[in-house]
């Protein structure tokens, strides 16, 4: 039986090149959806890294042309440290997790250069604001004070890219093209590494990043001094002006701004959810589309094919039978459009296209593949059970 | 359902031509109705029919009068609309699908009057079909067998060609072959010889004698040709649908 399905496939090519190509075509259509779509779906799931519940943002602004002196800024912190509900208050650069500003640059180690990262500027206390996952090493202290370069921790994903398998506390590296002569403040040393952190967007990949320790500093020139408040759980709208209030009590010329971390991360993702939404809907358009198109090519195939069924059954097959043989030989002419669609979408990670991990596409090939399996099985099984259904007689009277 | 597939000839009864007939199928008050959108055929109207072991019947009547649709009965290709059909003596209707499938594959070799070969598939290939069907049959044995049933239609030098590459009737002959290639107990055989010359004919009806009278198969044949029914042991006429001798 299994030589005469493999005759019978070879000796309807010219058929069977048709499906394949359709069943080639709709597994490439569905890799390229399900990639995508995991790939989104994989971000979403995909931890941030740090807790971004019970933060909230404070932006204190000088005005144009005004200076923030450090004794004024240092004043404000202690203060709104000092408030009940308030746990701790990290100074930070202007890239906030989740706000549309972002610093990013390529790093070097001995040749080994990063994609770009994300680079932030934060204090001693960042740690126990953001609670970043700590791996190895330390966050920075005041004992870094009389460090001749400048601190640093780094997120997994960078230590590996720049040190690989070699042990990363105390190497130092530099931005990728640093220029001439390097200031020792731009030699960064790294002093501890956390979990891969993702402060772009629910959709977004984690992607690498580090921070730079904010050495003691004179802030004249700063317009704008950013900050991450830790406050206690269920803290609101009160200490939120209590936190107002007490900069302006600090000096009468500075504005302040307070907002919720989350809430910057829920309108963050409106923006983003426009485009993925909008990418699933086309994804899943297209998949039904591909589906109905495999269904109605094998199903014509099948329906052409009544008559030969009916002599099959007049020859001693049973319903049973022509729904596996029919199903033997869809499954085995699916295979080689899947085996086509498969060595083309394994181009995907084995040349690492857009830079994405291997996986989403590994399971996109997969879900694929399951996807046209199933649609085949279906579409082979049905229309031949139903032919096999009817009387040979009345089967054969079709061609 | 295994001791069907045994062709040896000890293990049938004689031919019909005496006493102690043991009947393999029997119609009983058949009617067989076309319902088309515009029409109702009567193709078969109240056809009773014994058809005996070891018996070589031909069945003639005018064009339209129902002969294939009787054959198709009997081949349980159909169903009557009303009446019936006895397999052994037991009522088609009794058996299950799977059991019907063995009494088609292994009890009754069927000859189309259209042959309905498989176009995809190679003369051989063709004659191989209701042998695939055996579960205990290897695909040597397949083969081999099948090309024995060729080499008896006398096509041995065709068996690589596909049905688009031959006269009908060799084709013909093609769909002999796969009637002949199971060692059916029954033959029906719907104008077996339409479409052959005479001498081709005279062959094909000197096979079936053969296997009338030497392996005791029953054959129904449908025939327009006086000649070759008077080989026959009996002569059933329709007309309209209707026995009519
Ligand atoms: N599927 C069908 N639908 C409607 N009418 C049918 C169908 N099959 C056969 N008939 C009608 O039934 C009658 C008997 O047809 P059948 O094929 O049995 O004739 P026949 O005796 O074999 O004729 P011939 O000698 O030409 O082969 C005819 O009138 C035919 O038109
Ligand atoms: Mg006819």
């Amino acid at each position: 039986m299994l030589r005469h399905l493999f005759t019978l496939i070879w000796n309807r090519k010219r058929a069977n090149l048709l499906l394949i190509s359709e069943v080639f075509f709709s597994f490439v259509v569905l890799f390229g959806v399900g990639a995508v779509l995991i790939t989104v779906g994989k971000n979403y799931f995909t931890p941030h890294g740090f807790n971004y519940e019970d933060v909230w943002r404070l932006e204190v602004r000088a005005g144009q042309g005004l200076k923030m002196p450090r004794a004024e800024l240092d004043d404000v912190v202690r203060q709104v440290k000092a408030l009940p509900g308030v746990r701790t208050v990290a100074l930070t650069s202007g890239n906030l997790p989740f706000i549309f500003n972002t610093n990013n640059s390529a790093f070097a180690y001995k040749g080994k250069k990063s994609p770009p990262t994300n680079y932030y500027d934060a204090d001693d206390h960042y740690l126990e604001a953001t609670q970043l996952h700590l791996r190895e090493g330390r966050w920075f202290t005041q004992t870094d004070d009389g460090s001749n370069h400048r601190p640093v921790v780094i997120t997994q994903d960078l230590r590996e890219i720049l040190f690989g398998d070699e042990p990363a506390l105390g190497k130092i590296f530099t931005f990728s093209e640093p220029g001439p002569n390097i200031k020792p403040e731009d030699e960064f040393q790294v002093m501890g590494v956390v979990d891969n952190v993702n402060m772009e967007s629910d959709f977004s990949a984690p992607i690498p990043a580090m921070w730079k320790r904010l050495i003691p500093y004179d802030t004249t020139h700063w317009e704008t001094a950013s900050m991450l408040v830790r406050v206690a759980p269920g803290e609101g709208g009160v200490l939120q002006e209590k936190i107002a209030r007490t900069v302006a009590g600090v000096t009468r010329q500075w504005t302040t701004e307070v907002r919720v971390v989350n809430d910057d991360r829920l309108h963050r993702r409106m923006f983003t959810l426009v485009p993925v939404v909008g990418l699933c809907i086309m994804g899943l358009f297209l998949i039904i589309n591909v589906a109905l198109g495999l269904f109605g090519v094998l199903w014509y195939n099948i329906s052409q094919r009544r008559a030969e069924i009916g002599l099959r059954r007049a020859m001693g097959a049973t319903g049973a039978g022509i729904g596996w043989q029919f199903l033997g030989e869809m499954m085995v002419v699916t295979t080689f459009g899947v085996v086509l669609g498969a060595v083309l979408a394994a181009q995907f990670p084995l040349l690492n296209a857009f830079d994405l991990p291997a996986e989403p596409y590994l399971l996109a090939i997969g879900a694929a593949a399951l996807a046209v399996y199933l649609i085949t099985a279906l579409c082979a099984w049905q229309p031949s059970r139903l032919a096999a259904g009817i009387q040979p007689a009345v089967a054969l009277r079709e061609e | 359902m295994e001791n069907l597939l045994a062709t040896s000839p000890e293990t049938r009864s004689q031919p019909a031509a005496g006493l102690g007939a043991t009947p393999v199928l029997r119609l009983t008050n058949i009617e067989k109705v076309y319902q088309t959108k515009t029409i109702e055929t009567v193709a078969l109207n109240q056809v009773n029919l014994t058809i005996n072991r070891g018996e070589f019947v031909s069945v003639m009547g005018p064009s339209g009068c129902g002969k294939s649709t009787l054959l198709s009965l009997m081949g349980l290709l159909d169903e009557p609309t009303s009446g019936t059909i006895e397999v052994d003596g037991r009522a088609v209707q009794s058996y299950s699908d799977r059991e019907l499938a063995g009494l088609r594959n292994l009890k009754i070799g069927f000859v189309f009057q259209s042959y309905h070969l498989i176009n995809d598939l190679s003369v051989v290939d063709n004659v191989e079909v209701p042998l695939l069907y055996r579960k205990s049959m290897g695909g040597r044995e397949c083969r081999q067998r099948a090309l024995a049933a060729l080499d008896k239609v006398g096509l041995s030098a065709r068996t690589g060609h596909f049905p688009s590459q031959l006269s009908g009737g060799q084709r013909q002959r093609v769909a002999i072959a796969r009637a002949l290639a199971g060692g059916p107990e029954i033959i029906l055989a719907d104008e077996p010889t339409g479409n052959l010359d005479s001498v081709m004919g005279e062959e094909i009806m000197d096979l079936l004698l053969g296997l009338n009278r030497q392996d005791g198969v029953t054959i129904v044949m449908v025939t327009h040709d006086e000649q070759q029914a008077l080989k026959t042991q009996r002569v059933v006429r329709f007309f309209d649908g209707s026995q009519v001798g």
